[in-house]
């Protein structure tokens, strides 16, 4: 068994896949670890079936009770896909607000080759350059700033050690190269480096409602600034970079709808039409010689010797423990399980302790985003199961004048939700609960739904939903933070993670902001004459019950990169400061979240930084 | 008729087993009941196993559905001692030996074979361990034979026949969830008879038996039974306890029919008390303190079985989707749920997944 490369990447999604993709393609010799299995699109297995299907138990499937022993919630139902690590075995533990411990789904993305992103909605979309800077603009701004009354965001706000125009080729080749679909006219970022979207698809007609509301949205805020087709990761023409084609129908041709099929968000897709990592970046180069994976194998700990990682440990298959050696060790296992594989590693290593932790930084400033939205039950029924993610996205929420005008430290995009609640298990499920850790409970005990009463709330909301959100920075805080717990272990004996984390009163401001916005959206668009529509509510993450739990799935931050190696975990090119050859790549790097989905970002930096180490190896 | 052993590959089989099987301490060892219930305990999904999926190579368009069914076994990296299966999808005389799973050249300790085993069929097994037949430490799954022996037990996708619940259960439970589900009411009822007639005599003939009173139902409580059975074993303990309390309490409720016979009415009564927890005449509180509880339970129980995918043994025919495409369309009578476009054929008409 080979035991020695020039990268070895531990974990093949959104930070660590195109880095690997890189090197490959230069020649270098990569190994990339995961944790979980490889499973393959339908072109990668003979009889063309593949491991992902379109059946709504593999997104949640049967109940399981979580059982860890000194949680506050043990006994609790849960439902996960069948690519999430169960958390009886691997739990992930935060702080509810009475101090108790309890377990949650909420911060993983997924276990499996290609990460979160085989289970992701797609949403591709850059930050602004605003929201790269922050702590500058901030400074300078002109309008005082809503509910911070201790000065704690001009404080702790960060700008990025590189500015807009330094990442945006990467945005650009992140586009082209893992495969995305949408317009660029009207987003409020530069595109300099051109287009590189495939067209996007037909919206679903329930959409023109979003699309309207938006404009309107535009109109009323002063800047008419208009809609944009959601930038989404999917293919809608043969991909080159990838060499993945569109289906042929019966006389030839390409036949991209067949990609909406709202078996999306939560699913990975079986055509390998939705880009994820593995069919974008690394199965392009599994037949290259330098490339090699090992699913299913867990590494445990890293160990160094005078700043440089000599040996990455790791479980095989089989529980067996093995190492292999890499000149460049790339950690991307998604922010959480990369702060817990440091600080492991620290707890077994004095030269990996002493330089990881040269300053309290590690863990700390973990972010998550400010998230909410709206949703209605508009006048026209829709056929919703054929859909992707989204369809329209408006940055007049994310513009420097709006956040002025609403005393805002940061700004959102807001997008529609296409596919949400299109299929009906995926109705019956959420009805009243929309994350993962309560599924389910909103359905079981609303028992007036039954015989005549079942059919009302079908006829009501059976392809009558629309939901619009927002994605926002949360501000960052010294104190919302990953550790190691103190009791509870993994199914190996090994300390898991603990959340620690509060909303800012000013992220509750600006959520209660944002929501408004998307509640407008529907209230405009889904009444052309009045613009009052009435909508069945809107809201934001921070007034759920298990609001300290809610990630969003965007799991960033705990690992900063920065200039100042007094007040960063990493050095501006992803390094660990006091380490030589020691990368952390996934979106633990970020010292502001962003006012977007984080992907593309970690992608787009993940191109960025394989560009510097091609430079050592 | 022989086995068709397969060889989906070491990938496929730790693809699927590594997740629940790789974990500290040594798997336990050959006969060891009390070891393997121990570390069957330590895994949330042990139902899993053997691992019921489909089979990997081309497969002729005319072909019987078959599931490929991997059995696996966890030992130590280097045991030398032959593990076969024998079981009565094969012949019970010519036990099925396993090898051992490779990962880049080394042994990983599972030993595995996967074979062809046609669809809405259940079967009994053992290991050979060693020249020793044990049970499967691993799969939870048991079945006691009149002789006093047990046996490790697997079915197959939409499998038909009861396999744990009781005739007087399943009728109370179908009249029970009638009260949740929509199809009791005119409409549906009517679509449903006429779907059914509609299907083509070969698709009545393999869907016909599966469901009970298919002509009011789409077999959700076939599917509850396979539910219980196999992934939500851990309910089984509430429904049973449950439906002997519900039956009491009918009783109670109205002493002149059977609780299976009694009009809507009397289950409409039963629900609302349960619902809105009014105390039951007749059901023990010591036995089961919350009826509330079992009806949540129930009603996510019925709305998964009846639209989840027909796999499943619910869904009969896809009845249930079908009835919200009929139930919803244009003005040009144009479905609004149009589920058949994704799916693979023959239950859906997608020309690229299968
Ligand atoms: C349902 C869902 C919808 C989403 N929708 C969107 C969206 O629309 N837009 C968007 O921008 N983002 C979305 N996300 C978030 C997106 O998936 C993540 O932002 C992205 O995948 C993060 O990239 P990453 O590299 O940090 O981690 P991941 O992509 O999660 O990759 C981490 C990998 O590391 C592996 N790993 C972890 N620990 C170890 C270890 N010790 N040893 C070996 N391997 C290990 C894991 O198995 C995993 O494969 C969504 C996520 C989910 C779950």
């Amino acid at each position: 068994m080979r035991d020695s490369f020039d990268v070895v990447v531990i974990g093949s999604g959104a930070g660590g896949a195109p880095i690997a993709n890189r090197l490959v393609r230069q020649g270098k010799s990569v190994l990339v670890f995961d944790k979980g299995p490889l499973l393959r699109p339908d072109y990668e297995v003979p009889g063309r079936r593949s491991d992902y299907r379109r059946d709504e138990l593999f997104s949640s499937g049967a109940e399981k009770i979580l059982r860890v022993p000194g949680l506050a919630n043990a006994g609790v139902s849960y439902y996960s896909s069948h690519v999430e690590p169960d958390i009886n075995d691997e739990p992930h533990v935060y702080r509810g607000p009475d101090n108790r411990d309890y377990g949650t789904i909420e911060g993983y993305t997924a276990q499996v080759v290609g990460g979160g992103t085989q289970l992701y909605g797609g949403v591709s979309l850059r930050f602004t350059p605003t929201d790269l800077r922050l702590k500058s603009f901030n400074e300078q701004r002109r309008s005082p700033l809503k509910d911070d009354p201790a000065g704690d965001v001009k404080r702790e706000a960060r700008d990025w050690p590189y500015d807009y125009a330094t990442l945006e080729p990467y945005y650009a080749m992140a586009e082209e190269l893992v495969g995305i679909c949408g317009t660029n006219d009207n987003q409020q970022k530069p595109f300099t480096s051109g287009n590189r979207y495939q067209p996007p698809l037909q919206p679903n007609p329930i959409s023109a409602y979003a699309n309207d509301g938006m404009a309107e949205l535009g109109r009323r805020l002063g800047s008419n600034i208009e809609p944009y087709r959601t930038p989404l990761a999917v293919i809608t023409r043969d991909h080159a970079p990838s060499g993945r084609k569109i289906p042929r129908d019966a006389a030839g041709n390409p036949d991209p709808e067949s990609a909406k099929t709202s078996y999306v968000n939560r699913y990975g897709d079986p055509l390998g039409l939705k880009s994820n990592t593995w069919v974008s970046l690394l199965g392009p180069v599994a037949r290259e010689a330098g490339f090699e994976i090992r699913p299913n194998c867990v590494v445990t700990h890293l160990s160094s010797q005078n700043g440089r990682v000599t040996q990455v440990h790791y479980l095989d298959p089989g529980g067996i423990a093995r190492t292999v050696s890499g000149r460049i060790v790339v950690v991307a296992c998604s922010a959480i399980e990369s702060v817990r594989l440091l600080k492991l590693s620290a707890a077994q290593d004095d030269d990996f302790d002493r330089r990881i932790n040269q300053n309290p930084l590690l863990g700390r400033y973990f972010l998550t985003h400010c998230f909410g939205g709206a949703r209605a039950l508009m006048p026209g029924r829709f056929d919703k199961s054929k859909a992707l993610d989204a369809d329209w996205a408006t940055d007049c929420c994310a513009t420097d004048e709006f956040l002025e005008a609403n005393n805002l430290w940061a700004g959102a995009a807001i997008y529609n939700n296409t596919s949400d609640q299109a299929l009906p298990l995926s109705l019956f499920r959420t009805h009243g609960s929309q994350d993962l850790d309560t599924l389910w409970n909103g359905f079981m005990s609303d028992v007036g739904m039954r015989a005549d009463g079942f059919i009302k709330f079908l006829d009501d909301e059976f392809g009558r939903g629309l939901s619009i959100s927002f994605m926002a920075n949360q501000v960052p805080q010294f104190d919302n933070r990953i550790e190691l717990h103190p009791t509870v272990k993994d199914k190996w004996g090994r300390p898991v993670a603990y959340v620690i984390k509060t909303w800012h009163p000013h992220d509750r401001y600006l959520m209660d902001t944002m929501a408004r916005q998307c509640g407008n959206v529907l209230r405009y668009g889904g009444d052309p004459v009045g613009r009052n529509y009435p909508i069945q509510g809107q809201g934001a993450i921070y007034m759920a019950e298990n609001a300290l739990a809610r990630m969003a799935n965007h799991i960033l931050g705990g690992a900063r990169f920065g200039t100042d190696p007094k007040d960063s975990v990493l050095d501006p090119q992803n390094r660990a400061w006091e380490f030589d050859n020691l990368y952390v790549t996934d979106g633990a790097f970020m010292p502001t979240s962003g006012g977007a989905n984080p992907t593309l970002t970690i992608q787009a930096n993940a191109f960025r930084v394989a560009d510097h180490l091609l430079t050592r190896v | 008729m022989a086995v068709a052993v397969r060889d989906p590959g070491s990938e496929y089989v730790l693809n699927h087993c590594t997740k629940h099987l790789s974990r500290s301490g040594p798997p336990p060892e050959p006969g060891d009941e009390a070891a393997a219930t121990a570390f069957r305990a330590r895994i949330a999904e042990a139902w899993r196993f053997p691992i019921v999926g489909f089979v990997r190579e081309v497969r002729p368009d005319d072909a019987p559905p078959v599931n490929l069914v991997t059995f696996v076994y966890k030992t130590t990296p280097g045991d030398g001692r032959p593990v076969a299966v024998l079981g009565t999808f094969g012949t019970l005389y010519e036990p099925i030996p396993l090898t051992p799973v490779l990962f880049e050249g080394e042994d990983t300790g599972y030993r595995a074979v996967s074979v062809e085993v046609p669809v809405a069929e259940l079967h009994l097994y053992k290991y050979l361990v060693d020249g020793r037949f044990v049970l499967d430490p691993i799969n939870p799954q048991r079945k006691r034979l009149a002789n006093g022996r047990t046996w490790s037990r697997f079915f197959t996708d939409g499998f038909l026949q009861p396999i744990i619940l009781e005739p007087w259960e399943l009728r109370i439970l179908y009249r029970l969830i009638d009260q949740i589900l929509p199809f009791r009411s005119g409409d549906a009822e009517n679509f449903l008879r006429r779907y059914y007639f509609g299907l083509n005599r070969d698709q009545r003939k393999a869907e016909m038996p599966k469901a009970f009173r298919l002509d009011e139902s789409v077999g959700e409580v076939n599917a509850i039974d396979k539910l219980l059975a196999r992934d939500e074993a851990h309910r089984l303990a509430d429904y049973r306890i449950c439906l002997k309390q519900i039956d009491r309490a009918l009783r109670q409720q109205n002493p002149f029919v059977e609780p299976y016979e009694m009009p809507a009415e009397d289950f409409i009564e039963l629900y609302d008390k349960m619902a809105n927890g009014v105390t039951i005449a007749g059901w023990d509180y010591g036995a089961y303190a919350d009826p509330k509880f079992f009806l949540y339970l129930l009603r996510r129980h019925a709305v998964t079985t009846a639209f989840a995918h027909p796999r499943y043994a619910g869904n009969v025919g896809a009845a249930g989707w079908a009835y919200l495409e009929f139930r919803y369309a244009d003005r040009n009578k144009k479905t609004l749920f149009d589920w058949r476009a994704a799916l693979e054929k023959p239950l859906g008409t997608s020309p690229y997944y299968s």
